[in-house]
């Protein structure tokens, strides 16, 4: 791995690592809190479009539980704070900071520093993602069991593929723009809309297609906790996050930095 | 590049400026600068803040692209040898930054890691010589202490040219002298150093020739010497009575006459002939020389009017 993508490693691990072990501890604590609370909630009479977006509000299965307390609102704003956080101080950061100017001045081609970050980005978001499946698989286990550790797998891989969606969107955002505020303020904007759209669209019939334009759809419509990795899904997810890579290199490549 | 009679290849300039400008708009920005720094030469580049010296520096680095014109460093074009220049380039920017949380020698490392590595100890070497702390976060430091960690980094793989905006802000005369005669020594091994500074007791001390800037317009390159000789000349010319400063004013090339008394201050530039022999018509008890401020030739081509 070359000097860029390790210097980033080690600038940028702290935010991903402490992300990371607060999942998997709040996993823990809602996989033990399971056998007692089950029986008391069973499934919320709630209106439709509340029951989408809190991911079924069904409590009456352990896959249920999971789905409502993990994986429907906590899991995906963790993966997506901690890419956008990471990918707009990576780029407009360090801009901003006057740093970059320092680091382009050496002999370092613009193209292989932004995808030596965007390396690190990745490795970071894989490092998240399997750090929760380790704390699924405890957590499962502590409620009781049930779930296939593949199927938790499936689920950790479409929340890394959520995560690095929005992180490539704030890379090319920071990369085109070098300003910090419009790198993580429009991912995260596009995330709460992608998030609400994904919930609400589909009950009103006349706009219910543009679920698809939400990375949530392709995040959590084919609910792979239940269904396992939805490859056609993971896919969308994996060609957005590459055409924005590229966004970020074109973007970046004769723009005039900041300093 | 140019080929030499006796078959050694020899770059003619080090800096080939041609025609370059950076239109930012409403009249900011560099235009059509035509400069050239010679193998083994200080250029000072002076100007007011804001008139365009880091501009046309960060253009030379590709940080930012000209609207117009070209450039080459070192033989290497600025918009397709970009790498090349930077490689044999060192670069203290204005106003950089360093990551804080790490120590001086962490980011020097990192550096020298972007160029391949850099010579054994060159760091320390260094360190040493400017007294740097580079063992303490880059956060701790004070501006100065910063400001070195920058000199290093850009001296530390012995580059063929330096580019260094504004190098000495923030450093103690101590190290200021430290880093003249570090300098002189890059010259006199046949390296180039293009240095930029809003005042002229900065670079008066090294620099070979200058180049003024203002508004984004070259204003004058010249060497010290030979703009030390434009210097406007003032001449006291005490009379036996009190004389009349408007015949004195009305003499081709005199700038400003005033009378105190007896006494008349004469400023002009060229010879002293005429003023002489205007004086020389009246009772004249003595006459006092003096000449400019080299500081003050520089106000001078910084104002407005100036031309």
């Amino acid at each position: 791995m070359n000097a860029t993508a390790r210097m980033e490693l080690r600038l940028r691990y702290r935010t991903a690592a402490s992300a990371g072990v607060g999942l998997v501890i709040v996993i823990m604590i809602v996989g033990a809190l399971y056998p007692s609370l089950k029986d008391t909630f069973g499934k919320l009479n709630v209106p439709q479009g509340v029951a989408n977006l809190l991911g079924g509000a069904d409590y009456s299965t352990l896959t249920g539980w999971l789905q409502s307390e993990i994986i429907a609102t906590y899991g995906p704003l963790v993966f997506c704070a901690v890419a956008i956080a990471t990918a707009s101080s990576t780029t407009a950061g360090d801009e901003d900071d006057r740093v970059l100017a320092i680091l382009l001045a050496h002999p370092v081609a613009r193209t292989q520093l932004l995808l030596a970050k965007t390396l690190a980005l990745t490795i970071l978001i894989v490092a998240v993602s399997i750090a929760t499946w380790i704390g699924l698989i405890i957590g499962v286990a502590i409620a009781g069991g049930g779930i296939s550790s593949a199927h938790l797998a499936a689920q950790s891989l479409h929340l890394g593929l959520l995560g690095l969606a929005l992180g490539t969107l704030a890379l090319a955002l920071g990369a085109s723009t070098g300003r910090k505020p419009i790198a993580a303020g429009g991912a995260a904007g596009v995330a709460i809309l992608g998030f609400l759209l994904n919930g609400l669209a589909p009950l009103i019939g006349a706009v219910s297609w543009t679920q698809y334009l939400s990375p949530f759809y392709y995040y959590a419509s084919g609910r792979p906790l239940t269904n396992g990795a939805q490859w056609q899904h993971l896919a969308v997810l994996a060609a957005a996050s590459f055409a924005l890579i590229g966004v970020a290199v074109a973007g970046f490549r004769r723009r005039d930095l900041r300093g | 590049m140019t080929t030499t009679a006796q078959g050694k290849t020899a770059v003619s300039s080090v800096i080939e400026i041609r025609g370059l400008s950076k239109d930012f708009g409403e009249g900011r920005g560099v235009f059509d600068l035509e400069l050239d720094v010679d193998p083994g030469e200080i250029l000072g580049f002076l100007g007011p803040n804001g008139a365009g010296k880091s501009t046309t520096m960060r253009m030379l680095l590709g940080l930012i692209r000209p609207t117009g014109g070209r450039a080459s460093v070192l033989g290497s074009d600025i918009a397709s040898g970009s790498l090349e220049i930077r490689r044999r380039t060192g670069y203290l920017a204005g106003d950089f930054g360093l990551y804080g949380q790490l120590t001086g020698r962490r980011m020097l490392n990192h550096l020298a890691a972007l160029h391949g590595g850099v010579s054994a100890g060159a760091i320390d070497e260094l360190g040493e010589r400017f007294d740097a702390s580079l063992d303490r976060p880059i956060r701790d430091l004070s501006t100065g202490n910063r400001q070195k960690v920058g000199l290093i980094q850009a001296l530390m793989h012995r580059p063929e040219l330096l580019i260094l905006d504004e190098p000495i802000a923030g450093l103690d005369p101590l190290v200021q002298r430290n880093f003249h005669e570090l300098l002189r020594e890059v010259r006199a091994e046949g390296r180039s150093v293009f240095l930029s500074s809003h005042t002229l007791s900065e670079v008066d001390r090294v620099a070979d020739r200058v180049a003024i800037l203002r508004q984004g317009r070259l204003v004058v390159v010249d060497s010290l010497e030979h703009l030390r000789a434009l210097a406007v000349r003032r001449l006291d010319i005490e009379f036996a009575r009190p004389p009349d400063p408007a015949e004195f004013r009305a003499i081709p090339g005199v700038r400003t006459a005033e009378t105190a008394g007896t006494l008349l201050h004469v400023s002009f530039e060229g010879s002293a002939d005429a003023v002489v022999k205007a004086a020389a018509a009246h009772d004249v008890l003595s006459i006092r020389s003096r000449e400019d401020e080299l500081e003050e030739i520089f106000l001078r081509y910084y104002q407005k009017d100036a031309r």
